[in-house]
This record gives structure tokens, sequence and C-alpha cells, in this order.
């Protein structure tokens, strides 16, 4: 394959979408909804800001001694901001993604360009892999833009970034990236494998509708067959107090937690009722079983994988929280780090390079042994 | 130039090219000819390296095409039948994106695609190829099937959407490519059109090559059931003599007129015969079968 074919298609690719009206009118609307969900969030992180410096002040007055002692305010990350723009991702993000992708190929075979095309010198696997950079690269623009304006907008609002910030900014752009190129490969795999480009659209947004919508449903309902029946609480002991960690956010983004065991209290001696613990160890083990079955199918949905692992980023306590209910330790500690939070999602992350990846697989070997009569 | 070893093209268990042997010689324009659906757009479609053949192989150049499909390309050009473009770029914008596939730098890009253009009079045209009628684009297919100033032309129907003024045009147009040595390939079911441009023809059938050869030879062929047989007419002021020679293979004879039919022609011994015996000829000529018939006979087949 030689490089400077492949550029050739891509280069041209990549400016037919930057131009068509269908991409810009798309991630027009994509930028200014991003741009308004921005500011919205800005203005929220602003108040979050106001809070956490009023609650430090008044850590200062407290007592020492005091219930309140220990607890220390958590300071709001830039980050949350971009939550909102999470949103609009996965929605208007894959319109984008599809709008791009599900005539890529299929026009070429009405218009008959693709005949003309392949009568020069070039491989096919260099044009579908052309094709392909092409609409990477047109997403990849798009993302860019988003990120850029978003930048633009803390910027204006007197919002800097740290360092640690920043380099979350852009693991976020690449993990929307991974999402919008899952809905731009199976677009291409249907355009590729579809005569008529109307039918390749009608076949991706069955594929959309399928992995976001109802695979989520389905794991979720598979998840509650097979994990049988919910424990019951024991009927003897006392009235049980809350199993499980409660977590409470605060308007600055602190945390308080409660801790998981509830003692019975007998006589002024804390006794463990075993009646309890392991009524306990039984919601445990159901949950995480629930939790497995939803996960694995959930593996198949970009959207979640991208909702996991974009929380991963801006929200690293809640992703960590999300994940492993049961098995961190108490969340009054401090926030995890971003590589701790991205550690916790790793399949999701894999799932979201393994998607498109065999979509575009699929639509490369269907180019190469398509009939072009 | 051209040529096909026993090329076969099978879809879906349905012969579409059936053990093809054909040869066409440098310079030639060479007509091929054939009903729809006789497999003449799938054997310019291996001969351009689009498709594989399921058997056999063809060789451009010296090339065999399937090994190196890349190499035949940049030495051939090919206008496909209902060429399509892209409805987003103008016409020197579609014929610079193919030109670049042969690694023209920009100036040379811009002189050949200037000098295309004018050739099939778009020049000055800055509307989208997708605001084109038929005729333009079929014009603009022959330019960038020039893109590359090929050795080997192939061209697939290429009067299919022209106008009359279009038709002289590309005439005019095909034999200046071929005065200039180049091999040029037209493919088409319309035989007055061949005729008018090709030297040689092939004529298929059912993906089989029934003949090959100029058009009277094709014609004649076909024409007979004892193949390359001459059909000579005469006529005498007198009743006909019996007629002996040994390449005479039948004479249907009607009073002072026969239809001899022979292998070779033998009018010249046959003059020479009836001279001989005092006979007045008022007529001696070899029959030409109508080409127009023997050529639907097939279609027909």
């Amino acid at each position: 394959m030689a490089l400077d074919r492949l550029l050739n298609v891509a280069r041209k690719e990549f400016s037919d979408h930057i131009t068509s009206r269908r991409f810009v009118i798309i991630l027009g609307l994509l930028l200014v909804i991003s741009a308004i969900g921005m500011h919205s969030g800005i203005g929220n992180y602003n108040n979050m800001l106001e809070s956490y410096n009023q609650q430090l002040q008044h850590m200062q007055e407290v007592d020492v001694d005091g219930p309140y002692a220990g607890w220390m305010p958590e300071k709001p990350s830039i980050m949350l901001i971009f939550n909102a723009m999470m949103s609009y991702m996965t929605t208007l993000g894959a319109v984008l993604a599809i709008a791009i992708g599900f005539d890529l190929v299929s026009k070429e075979k009405e218009t008959r360009s693709l005949k003309s095309l392949l009568s020069h010198p070039v491989y096919r696997d260099e044009i579908i892999n052309g094709k392909a950079l092409g609409g990477i690269a047109a997403l990849g623009f798009a993302m860019v833009l988003a990120l850029a304006i978003s930048l633009a907008m803390l910027l204006l609002f007197s919002i800097v970034p740290t360092l640690e910030e920043f380099a979350a900014i852009l693991i976020f752009g690449a993990v929307s990236l991974g999402f919008l190129l899952a809905y731009f490969a199976i677009a291409l795999t249907m355009s590729t494998v579809s005569r008529e480009s109307g039918n390749a659209l009608i076949y991706t947004l069955v594929i959309f509708f399928t992995v976001s919508t109802l695979l989520p449903v389905l794991g979720a309902m598979a998840g509650d067959a097979l994990a049988g029946d919910r424990p019951e609480p024991p009927q003897s002991a006392p009235m049980p107090t809350p199993v499980g960690r409660t977590v409470t956010g605060t308007a600055s983004g602190g945390y308080f937690t409660t801790s998981v065991s509830k003692a019975v209290v007998h006589g002024g001696e804390v006794e463990v009722d075993p009646e309890w613990q392991q009524y306990e160890e039984d919601v445990k083990a159901y949950t995480e079983k629930r939790m497995l079955i939803n996960d694995v199918s959930n593996l198949l949905s970009p959207q979640m994988n991208y909702f996991k692992a974009a929380m991963a980023v801006t929200n690293p306590r809640i992703a960590v929280m999300m994940n492993s209910p049961y098995s961190s330790p108490p969340m009054s500690q401090e926030t995890p780090g971003l590589a701790e939070a991205l550690g916790k999602v790793w399949m999701n992350i894999a799932a979201l390079i393994v998607f498109p990846s065999a979509f575009f697989a699929a639509a490369y070997v269907k180019f190469m042994r398509m009939d072009i009569r | 130039m051209i040529r096909t070893e026993n090329l076969t093209k099978v879809y879906n268990g349905k012969t579409a090219v059936d053990g093809l042997d054909l040869t066409v010689g440098e310079g030639e324009i060479f007509g091929f000819l054939g009903p729809n659906g006789a497999g003449k757009s799938t054997t310019i479609l291996m001969l351009t390296g689009m498709i594989e053949p399921t058997g056999g192989r063809c060789l451009v150049d010296g090339i065999e095409v399937a090994k190196d499909p890349l190499a035949v390309k940049k030495i051939i050009g090919y206008l496909p039948e209902d060429v399509g473009f892209y409805g987003n770029l103008t016409g020197e914008q579609n014929l610079d994106y193919f030109a670049r596939f042969y690694g023209m730098d920009a100036r040379e890009r811009k002189e050949r695609i200037a000098e295309l253009l004018e050739l099939v009079h778009l020049d000055g045209v800055t509307q989208k190829a997708g605001e084109y009628s038929r005729g333009m684009k079929q014009r603009l297919g022959l330019a960038q099937a020039l893109i590359n100033d090929p050795r080997v032309l192939f061209l697939d129907e290429p009067t299919a959407n022209l106008d009359p003024e279009g038709v002289r045009e590309y005439r005019e147009l095909v034999e200046r490519l071929a005065g200039e040595g180049k091999t040029i390939f037209v493919s088409s079911h319309i035989l007055s059109e061949v005729r008018e441009v090709c030297r040689t023809v092939g004529l298929l059938a059912k993906g089989r090559l029934v003949a090959q050869g100029t058009l009277e030879e094709v014609a004649r062929a076909l024409a007979s059931p004892d193949g390359d047989a001459v059909r000579i007419v005469v006529e005498t002021r007198e009743h006909l003599p019996d007629i002996e020679d040994p390449e005479i293979i039948a004479v249907e004879r009607n009073g002072n007129r026969a239809v001899i039919r022979a292998t070779t022609d033998i009018r010249d011994r046959l003059a020479a015969s009836l001279f001989e015996q005092g006979m007045h000829v008022r007529e001696m000529r070899v029959e030409e079968p109508d080409i127009e018939d023997v050529f639907m006979a097939v279609y027909r087949r």
C-alpha cells in the first residue's frame, strides 16, 4: 500500500466531509449546544467553587474537637463542566458520526464514481482505508474544535486548567473520539454492505438503537434473571440500618460517607449479628453478580462504555464508586486519581477500541470482496 | 498489445465469460461487439484489472493483469459504461483527484487537465459534475480515461449518451488517438458505431468469442455454415453450362444465373472458363453477406 495514494483518498474524503452541508450543520449544532451546556456547567462550577471557599473559611472557624474536625471539603474539578458535553456527545456526536459514514461507499456505488476511481492505479484497500482515515480525521477535527471552544470558554471565564486538568481534557477528547468512531465504523460498514444509502442509514440506525437503548435494558433484564432473587433481610433480628455505603455529595463536591457493617448494640458491647453479617455478604454477592452480567452486556454498547470511561475522567470518585462499590476503601478518603479511575474502566476503554476496530475490519473485508459490476 | 488466454469469469455459478481467446494488435481500433449480457463489460473489467478472472489470464502490453493490476492501470485508460463522478466536485477537480494517482506534479496536472477539458469541450464549465448532463459526463469520462496519456484505451459503450455532434467528435478523436499509435478497444452492442471506427472486431455471444477479424471476414464467417466460403453470383446471356472447379462447394442454378459457393474467390478462373466456352458474362460478383442481418442473427441466438 502506497502512502501517497492512501493520503490522496483520505485528503479528498476529509475535504468532502468538512465542506459538506450535512457535516457543517450537525457540527455547528453540536458546538452551539455544547457551548450552552459548558456555559451552564461553568456557572455551576463557580457556585461550587464559591461554596468550597466558604466551607474552607468555615473550617478555620470550627472547633478542633468538633464532629467536623477531620473533614475537609473537596475542591471542585473543572472536569465537572465537561459532564454537559458528555451527554450531547452521546446523541448529537453519534448523529454526526453516522451522518458522515452512512453513504461513504454506497453513494459511490449509486453514482458509479467507484468504478471510475478503481480504473485508476489505486488498490481497493487504499480506498477503504483512505475513506476511514478521512472520516476519522473529520471527526478528530470536530473533536478538536469542540475542545478548543471549551477551553476558550474556560479561559473567557478566567478558569485556567492545571496541567493535570489539561491532560484530563485531552483524555476526555480521546475517549469522546473513540465513541464517535464506534458509530462512524458502524455506518461505514453498513454503507459497504448496502447497495443504497437509504438502506445503509436504516441499518445503522437499527444498530444504533439496539446497542444504545435495547442492549442496556436487555443486560439489566439478564442481570435480574441470572442473578436470582434478591436476598431477604433476616426476620428475627432488630430493624436493620442501611447496608452498603451511603454517599452524600455536598455542594462543593465533598462527600460524607458511612461505613457498611452495622453493629447491633447489646448492653454497651458492640456485637456483630451473624444473621445480618450473612445477609450483608449475600447482598454483596448478589449485587456483584448482577453488576457483572450487566457490565458484560454493556461492553457491547458504545454509549455505556463511553459513559463509564468519560465519567472516570470527569468525575473519578463517582466512576470508582460505580465500578466497585464494595471493594474500595471508605469514601472519606481522597478523591481517586485519574489513573486509578481509568484503571477501573479499562475494559470499557478497551471495548471503545475493539468495537470500531471490529466494524472497520468488517467494512474492509466486504469492500475488498465487493462486486463492482 | 491485448491478449486473453482461456479467460473465464463465473459469477455465482453463472459463466459470464467462457474461455475467451482474443488478440488485439498494437495501434488497432478493435470493436468488441455483442448483445447486452454477452460478457463484454465483464471482459473489460478483467482487462482493466478491476476484477479477477475465475480462470485463464489476460495480458496488456505483456503484463499479466491479475498479477500486476496497478502496472496495467498506469498504461491504460478506461471509460466505463454510464460513467460516474463526484457530484460535489467540478470536472476539473474530479480530473485532478484522478491525476494525483499517477504521481503527476501540480503543474503537470494543471496543464494536462486544461488540455483535456478543451479537447472534450468542457473548458470553462464551472458547474459541479453532479449538475452535468449525461452527455457532459460522457465527455468528462473520456477526459478522465485520457488523463495519463494511456497506450491502451478501453471504451465501454462510448457513444451511449452522446448527441450526434458528440458522436462525430468522438469518432474524430478515436481516429486521432489511433494515429498516435494508441490501441483502442471499443465495446459496443451497436454495430453501426463499431463499423464507423473499428478496423477489426470480435463478436461475443453468451461469454464466448464467436468470430474475430475485419467486419467483412466476421460477417462472412458467420453467414456461411462453411466458415470462410465465398458466394459468387454469376449471370450470362446464354444458359449457364456446367461449372467445374476443385474449389467449388456447391452451385445453385437458376437458368442463366447461378450462385456458386467456393472455398476461395475463383472469379478469375470462372471468367476465363466461361469465356472459353463462348459465354457472355452479364454479371459476376462476390456476394457479401448483409452484416446487419448476420449480426442480428447472432444477437438473437
